[in-house]
């Protein structure tokens, strides 16, 4: 699906972000997930919603990088040439992920050095790419913890002081403060409390449109899903079963799946 | 006049894969426009669809078949077969819907969701805040409450939190489901000037509305939609 | 290189010349050769079982063995000390199994063979000095696994060596980190400068001596080739800084060397004296006098030379 067929508005950015093409991933007989195509655009945010098992994590391993699929290509325009991202040499990939993109892990633990104080948690990327002045580290760190709503005397503090919604925010500051262009998240609201929740939620939710910042979120909770993304693709069984703007998907469903997904929640 | 809308051969019908594959034919062949500058006012019976029309020329539900043509930066585009950005770009700066209900965002104080859509199309901070300042005043929302999320709010606070972000500016189409349900006399009053001011503006009006003299003074044209009913 | 010849009445054992058999000397000349030719990478190499154990500079005197011939002068210094045990009982089986020549000048030698100093006096073209290396893997402490940190230095990611020194100087004001202090070597690979106090990293940098590595129970060698760019990490604004002292040498009024400090009696009293014993004692032959050389003479801490 091209943009320029339907709506040839030059206003609009001229190519997508990622273009994902036929992505699948099988675990021998077992389908992780099948033959994937989406693209998403700069500033868009695309939630993946399905069941535990649908493969919705397995998708986003393979887009992030993290894991290679068994077919299937995933390009990324962060330059002037898209990159092949399964092509590119290892050193490539890590560079970009630890620059132009990001990924929020469902358990801070995997995202965050727990061991390194928070100003050096939200400091690494920057020293990653070369900044060697202690004093701009520093301020830009304290910047960034503000902006996560951390308390700026804490900068010194390890994440294993600070509460679970803490460190998801500064797991959320780490990845942000190189500026991506994308970002993966995985459930990261998952494991906290409902009103540590709603402040995460807020908090991405402002961040991704002051930032313009493009996301994936996988999510098994609409809510999430509602308040957040944009587009929405309803996984089953390793299958996209559905896919559109959030709102369409969510309102009027027309998979049997998504009637049932949304038919059994309360109300989102 | 400019035509705004053009709803061309639209049909919608519900398939409820959980029920034994239950269809529920709404439409069929449902044709009609609207100009620039009027209020044209949707009729018919409860459940005769009026809603449901108001979410798909919103792009909200997806029509059956047909094609919905929205008038965009100056150019016709359908807003069934478009893509999911550029709806939320038409939805973002031509396409406003005020429903009866506010989606409440956490911890979001009511003056920031009245500035938000003046931030998203441009404005500075300081020309939002004293917009949205203006928007709650005239709507009598007291100002102890504009830096409070409205979580807490009454049903008509809520509503009111809710008309002034749609109306603190205009979109060139307003789509409006019942703005006035839980409102006393005097912001209903309010609320069918905004509705005049905007038309008188320039933009298109397509409403629904239940309390029939609000429904008289806004209406520059009536369209009953029973006859677009699907015999089932 | 020739087989050492034992004659028969002698009651040495039949070792080898310098202890090793030609084609481990032969492995380990091609580990050093590849070393020279990276500067700073560490190339693995097959360590031998030396008679002492590992962890006693095992590596240093493996790559000693390999580069020793009969016209070299060898000087062996554990702590800047030619007399401390490790360090005579490393001169001492050279002596034994490649007849050395053995020296404590650091002017005469033509290898030196150190653990923990780099000698005062400057090193000149032709010198080799061999460091024995306990830990050659710089990043190791903050990347446990061995796969990730070939991959860290294979793509010179070395922002988390920065964040190590950030996380000293936000904790304590200045990075803490006193010896084994990080070196950019020909400014590409991270390098462990071995357990040398900071104070001797400069020596390294442009140094006209080639400076050998060897880590005996890691399995690892490298190599910084003379005349090669060496850079103490930091940051722009914490620049590095050696270590200073208020007082010069009690010994030898030295106030450039790095200083140990010694305590002298039982009610606390210390002195700091020169950590390079040549060093501290070539100057008290040229009629240099700390303030506590009587005291210390008259208490047997040294024999006060005669100028």
């Amino acid at each position: 699906m091209t943009v320029h067929a339907s709506f040839p508005d030059a206003a609009l950015e001229p190519a997508p972000l990622l273009t994902v093409s036929g992505v699948s991933r099988f675990y021998g007989e077992r389908i992780g997930c099948a033959d994937v195509s989406f693209d998403l655009w700069p500033g868009e945010v695309l939630g993946i919603v399905g069941e535990s098992g649908s493969g919705k994590s397995t998708l986003l391993r393979c887009l992030a990088g993290i894991d290679k699929p068994d077919a299937g290509e995933v390009l990324f325009r962060a330059g002037p040439e898209p990159l092949d991202i399964y092509s590119v040499s290892e050193q490539e990939r890590r560079r970009l992920m630890r620059t132009a993109w990001g990924i929020v892990h469902q358990n801070p633990r995997d995202g965050l050095r727990m061991d390194v104080t928070a100003g050096g948690n939200v400091g690494e990327r920057l020293m990653d790419r070369g900044d060697r002045h202690y004093g701009k580290i520093r301020e830009r760190a304290l910047d960034w913890l503000q902006r996560v709503e951390i308390a700026g005397s804490r900068i010194d503090d390890r994440p294993r002081q600070f509460s679970g919604g803490m460190q998801q925010r500064l797991q959320i500051a780490r990845v942000l403060v190189s500026e991506p262009r994308l970002v993966f998240m995985d459930e990261p609201t998952g494991g906290l409390d409902v009103s540590v929740q709603a402040r995460l939620l807020d908090l991405l939710r402002v961040l991704v449109r002051d930032l313009g910042l493009a996301a994936i979120i996988v999510t098994h909770d609409l809510a999430v899903a509602r308040l957040l993304t944009d587009r929405l693709m309803v996984m089953k069984d390793g299958h996209v079963v559905e896919q559109g703007l959030t709102d369409q998907v969510l309102d009027d469903p027309h998979h049997a799946y998504t009637q049932l997904l949304t038919s059994a929640v309360l109300s989102v | 006049m400019t035509t705004m809308i053009q709803v061309e051969n639209v049909a919608k019908t519900f398939t409820l894969h959980n029920q034994g594959g239950t269809r529920l034919p709404v439409f069929d062949d449902v044709n009609f426009t609207v100009e620039a500058g009027e209020a044209l006012v949707l009729a018919g019976a409860s459940g005769a669809g009026k809603s449901s029309l108001l979410r798909i020329l919103y792009g909200n539900y997806r029509p059956t078949s047909g094609a919905i043509r929205i008038t965009h930066a100056g150019r016709p585009v359908d807003i069934v077969s478009a893509v999911p950005r550029t709806v939320l770009d038409i939805r973002r700066r031509t396409l406003g819907f005020v429903s009866q209900f506010l989606r409440v965002i956490p911890r979001v104080s009511a003056l920031d969701i009245v500035r938000d859509p003046l931030l998203a199309r441009g404005a500075s901070q300081g020309e939002a805040s004293d917009r949205a300042k203006a928007m709650l005043t005239r709507l009598n929302l007291p100002e102890r409450l504009w830096n409070l999320a409205p979580a807490t709010f009454s049903g008509g606070e809520q509503q009111r939190v809710n008309i002034a972000r749609s109306f603190v500016d205009p979109s060139p189409i307003m789509l409006i489901d019942e703005p006035t349900a839980s409102l006393d006399a005097a912001n209903r009053d309010v609320v069918v000037e905004l509705i005049s001011e905007a038309r008188t503006a320039g933009s298109a009006i397509v409403g629904i509305f239940h309390d029939e003299a609000v429904r008289e003074r806004v209406a520059t044209r009536y369209l009953d939609i029973t006859s677009f009913r699907k015999a089932a | 290189m020739t087989m050492h010849q034992v004659p028969a009445e002698d009651t040495k054992p039949a070792y080898n010349y310098a202890y090793l058999d030609e084609q481990t000397k032969r492995m380990i000349r091609r580990a050093l050769l590849k070393a020279v030719a990276v500067p700073g990478y560490q190339v693995p190499f097959g360590s031998r079982e030396m008679p002492l154990a590992r962890g006693w500079g095992t590596g240093g005197i493996q790559v000693t063995a390999a580069i020793i011939g009969p016209s070299d002068a060898l000087k062996v210094i554990d702590q800047g000390a030619d007399d401390t045990t490790n360090a005579v009982s490393i001169r001492k089986f050279f002596e034994r199994t490649a007849d050395a020549r053995t020296t404590e000048a650091t002017e005469e030698a033509t290898i030196i063979q150190t653990r923990h100093r780099i000698p005062e006096a400057p090193l000149k073209s032709g010198q080799v000095i061999v460091y024995q290396v306990p830990m050659p893997e710089p990043l190791r402490k903050l990347e446990p696994r061995e796969a990730e940190t070939r991959k860290m230095h294979a793509w010179a990611e070395y922002g988390l060596m920065q964040v190590k020194l950030y996380e000293n100087i936000a904790r304590f004001g200045e990075v803490t980190t006193t010896y084994d202090y990080p070196v950019l070597v020909n400014g590409r690979y991270v390098t462990a400068p071995s357990p040398i106090p900071k104070f001797d990293n400069p020596k390294m940098h442009m140094s006209p001596a080639l400076q050998l590595f060897g880590a005996g129970r890691e399995k690892r060698i490298y190599a910084i080739p003379p005349h090669t760019s060496v850079k103490s990490l930091d940051f722009e604004d914490h620049p590095f800084r050696i270590q200073s002292w208020t007082e010069p040498c009690g010994l030898c009024g030295a106030g450039d060397s790095y200083l140990d400090e010694v305590v002298i009696d039982d009610r606390g009293a210390r002195m700091f004296v020169c950590s390079d014993s040549h060093y501290c004692e070539t100057r008290r032959a040229e009629g240099h006098r700390g303030a506590m050389l009587g005291d210390a003479a008259l208490t047997g801490l040294v024999e006060e030379t005669k100028p």
